[in-house]
């Protein structure tokens, strides 16, 4: 009887250690290898700077905006990203300019309240970058854009966090965004800084 | 209208100045554009102001001049012309200035009501009215200099009253004040 159950027991350490073997080698379970997080606007500035001759650089940032990442960070390619930026919420430090750069000479933001960003792909360029391509939409015209964003992933206590740095020059040309050009660069330089917190 | 003439001249040297400051004074987008939108404000409040004070001069006669040398006169009567002329010259280049740029900005008086434009964008009228406008500011206040180098050379060297008679009553022995004191 002793002998009995000492081999059951033993069968049972085996088999126990054969499942945690086969389930190692299979790595995390699905349901954990892709997650839902969402951008913290308190740790996000989407933020813009276009030059013009005979005029200081104009700098300035938008104030509402929402976006959405879903993760998989063994396999970043099947991550995904969208941002919605709105274009009325855009901020120079003057209102009086800040409401020029709404009128239909720049953003139109009556016409185009949205600016869009949804990737299409994304691959791992090393350990702290992903260049995360996909569709701009401003002005309605729908543009691809490829940006290289640096990850960071901050664990550390209480809930996950990722903080992305992003920096890249779009053609505003490109979206019919024509105002005052050559007196105004053609060239806009955006410089985004996020954070999503896990869903 | 001498209460005009000082507005006036305050203003075109106010106006002068902040130009000068917008430009060179090495401000961020935000301010410059909030300065420019202002010298667009003031400068208008300068043209109606130079043509109610041509109008007050056309309509009621203006004070005899002091006695002096004839080419004295004659330099005064020149300057304070010219004042009048280039005043009206820098506004409407300034206002082709704004009307002609590539990047037609409203012209939002102080930010009550927006400014038509005098002409369509073009770059090389553009460029001439800059100029244009730029010169004659500096043509401006080499003139207010001579101007004030006139008044105050009637005041401390001919001991006369032009300057006394343009400064606030309350300066003067005024026959009104005397009565009402009495």
């Amino acid at each position: 009887m002793v002998l009995d159950r000492l081999f059951r027991y033993a069968r049972l350490v085996c088999a126990a250690a054969v499942l945690a073997a086969i389930s190692l080698a299979q790595g995390p379970a699905p349901v954990a290898a892709r997650t839902n997080w969402t951008i913290d606007p308190a740790r996000t500035q989407i933020a813009f700077a276009i030059d013009a001759v005979g005029y200081p650089r104009t700098e300035g940032h938008f104030r509402r905006f929402e976006g959405r990442i879903s993760v998989d960070f063994e396999r970043p390619e099947k991550s995904s990203v969208a941002f919605h930026v709105q274009s009325g919420s855009v901020d120079v430090g003057s209102a009086s300019f800040s409401d020029y750069l709404r009128s239909p000479a720049f953003l139109d933001a009556d016409r185009y309240p949205s600016i869009d960003f949804v990737s299409t792909s994304i691959q791992r360029v090393n350990d702290h970058m992903v260049r995360v391509s996909g569709d701009l939409t401003l002005l309605g015209v729908t543009k691809p854009l490829s940006v290289d964003v640096a990850v960071t992933r901050d664990a550390g206590g209480g809930r996950q966090r990722l903080d992305f740095q992003a920096e890249t020059r779009i053609d505003r040309l490109e979206f019919g965004m024509n105002s005052g050009y050559p007196l105004v660069s053609r060239e806009v330089r955006l410089v985004i800084s996020s954070a999503a917190i896990e869903l | 209208m001498i209460a005009l003439h000082w507005l006036a001249g305050a203003l075109i040297l106010f106006l002068i100045a902040q130009g000068w400051i917008m430009i060179h004074g090495g401000f961020d987008a935000a301010t410059t554009f909030d300065l420019y939108q202002l010298h667009k404000s003031f400068g208008f409040v300068v043209l109606a102001l130079t043509a109610a004070r041509l109008l007050a001069r056309a309509a009621f006669t203006a004070p005899a001049a002091a006695p002096k040398s004839a080419w004295e006169q004659r330099l005064a009567a020149f300057v304070q012309a010219s004042l009048y002329a280039l005043t009206l010259a820098a506004i409407l280049a300034g206002w082709l200035v704004v009307s002609t740029s590539p990047l037609p900005i409203p012209t939002r008086f102080f930010d009550l009501f927006v400014i038509p434009n005098i002409a369509r964008p073009d770059a090389a009228l553009f460029a001439r009215a800059t100029l244009a406008h730029a010169l004659v500011a500096y043509a401006i206040a080499g003139l207010v200099a001579l101007h004030v180098a006139g008044a105050l050379k009637h005041h401390w060297i001919d001991r006369d009253d032009p300057l006394t008679r343009m400064l606030p009553r309350r300066t003067l022995p005024s026959p009104v004040r005397e009565k009402g004191r009495g």
